[in-house]
């Protein structure tokens, strides 16, 4: 266990207590908690931070175990709370002594199968013009994808950037579908 | 210096790429990362973002520096390791078709690519077996031909009688016995106006780059039957010619090196040929580069 994590262990109260302050509806809870675990973690990796994941659970259990103190007179936006309170594990965790990361597993052949098995179940899930659109926006490379997009973006009679933000919407899609799909398979 | 993320601006792809890659500047990192925790729609777009730079790295088209910055800084979470194995899949998986065109109907491409994953050809490891195995071929073929040197003059010997006899060589040759030819062998007689876009005959005279409703369209026969196939052409400056037969793809199902002088005779054995449109390229024999001189178009049905 990391250091940073076996400072304290978050008490179900407190998990509880937090979920409680993010939003009055559990699943709409959820939500915030997921976007701004996402977020902190995005900004963490910005500064350079090697295992962002972690420090970004750490101030969650921070946060959580603070809320009893300030979730009554708290005022603003709560993602600005757990922003500040990064700042201080990072902050922590640029005086921490660095720890070279042992060298992660090869990519194994079996997992590969079952990526390009969940891709075709994706893919089936797709509607025929967003499946065309997503064969199409990957296909080629170099010059002949730059074409090959033009030509595609004319077919859906829209810009470049608007067949890219589709394509990429589609491509997210896909994403979240495989992970689940990878998941369902104990992966 | 204004800064780009003032709260009135807009912030583009780029910043937030930068911002991905962490390449901001220490003024505009504090401030990205204000808007970023509480704008739901800026998360949004730094979601997507991420995905294209993925796809970019997978498909290399990041600069040497970037693709440092993006194992170094970018790469450091599962999510973002899980978004990469998905980019690389569907480079795998879709990069290979890129010459398809776009006016094939998506269900023709999608059988095409669920028969090539059935067949496992959208593998890597399949590919690299595929690759050995023609190399294997070509190696014992180049072997043969050593270890056995008449061998290709064996076959351009079987070959040649067939491509190079003239048409004007006398009908005894191949009909002894039949002193009497009938005419309409040698000079076809004209068809019907009213038919003329469609010939059911074996042999059929091109013109170059004609309108589309000038094509003319040949029915499929049996696979042991011949396409003769005449190019008309204007002037010829070259000593000699090359006619290749290709798909309306692009792939070459069949071609002719060494047309000495007009008209040119390109006989197209029939199991090549599917139902589609088809384009003749004929080029100087001498040009590596393949330059176009002409092209002839038929349809098959």
């Amino acid at each position: 266990m990391s250091p940073a994590k076996k400072l304290h262990v978050l008490e179900q109260e407190d998990f509880d207590r937090l979920i409680a302050w993010l939003d009055a509806d559990p699943a709409g809870a959820a939500i915030t908690y997921e976007r701004i675990r996402w977020r902190l973690i995005s900004i963490l990796a910005s500064r350079g931070c090697a295992v962002p994941e972690e420090l970004a659970d750490e101030t969650i259990d921070r946060v959580a175990r603070r809320v009893a103190d300030i979730q009554d007179h708290y005022v603003g936006d709560k993602a600005i709370y757990f922003l500040g309170v990064m700042n201080n594990v990072h902050h922590e965790y640029l005086k921490r002594p660095k720890i070279s990361k042992p060298p992660e597993a090869v990519d194994d052949v079996e997992l590969k199968e079952k990526r390009h098995l969940c891709l075709d179940k994706c893919l089936d899930k797709l509607t025929a013009n967003s499946r065309h659109m997503i064969e199409h926006y990957y296909a080629a490379d170099k010059q002949a994808k730059i074409d090959l997009r033009k030509q595609l973006a004319a077919e859906f009679g829209v810009s470049l950037n608007t067949l890219r933000l589709r394509a990429l919407r589609i491509r997210e899609k896909l994403q979240i579908c495989i992970e689940h799909c990878l998941q369902t398979q104990g992966l | 210096m204004p800064n780009p993320l003032n709260s009135s601006n807009v912030i583009s792809d780029e910043l937030i790429r930068r911002f991905l890659l962490g390449t901001l500047s220490e003024s505009e990192q504090p401030v990205f990362e204000q808007r970023l925790i509480s704008d739901d729609g800026l998360e949004a777009r730094t979601r997507l973002i991420e995905l294209d730079l993925a796809d970019a790295y997978a498909g290399g088209r990041l600069m040497t520096s970037d693709r440092k910055l993006f194992e170094q800084r970018f790469l450091v979470t599962a999510e973002r390791k899980g978004q990469l194995a998905v980019s690389e899949l569907l480079r795998d998986r879709f990069s290979f078709a890129g010459a398809a065109s776009l006016t094939t109907r998506p269900e023709t491409k999608s059988f095409a690519r669920r028969l090539a994953h059935f067949l496992g050809l959208d593998r890597r490891a399949w590919r690299i077996a595929f690759g050995a195995v023609i190399l294997l071929i070509l190696l014992g073929t180049v072997l043969l031909v050593i270890k056995e040197p008449q061998l290709p003059l064996v076959i351009a010997n079987k070959i040649k009688p067939k491509r190079l006899v003239p048409r004007s060589l006398p009908r005894e040759v191949n009909h002894p016995t039949n002193t009497a030819s009938p005419e309409h062998l040698t000079t076809p007689s004209p068809l019907p106006p009213h038919d003329a876009a469609v010939q059911t005959a074996q042999r059929v005279e091109l013109f170059p780059s004609p309108p589309d409703d000038k094509i003319p369209t040949i029915t499929l026969s049996k696979a042991g039957e011949v396409l003769h196939l005449q190019l008309v052409i204007t002037a010829s400056p070259n000593p000699a010619y090359r006619a290749e037969v290709l798909t309306d793809g692009g792939q070459v199902v069949f071609s002719v090196g060494s047309l000495q002088a007009p008209p040119f005779n390109v006989d197209v054995p029939m199991n090549l040929l599917k139902s589609g449109k088809y384009q003749v390229r004929l080029s100087d024999a001498r040009d590596v580069s393949k330059k176009e001189i002409a092209s002839y178009y038929f349809f098959m049905r």
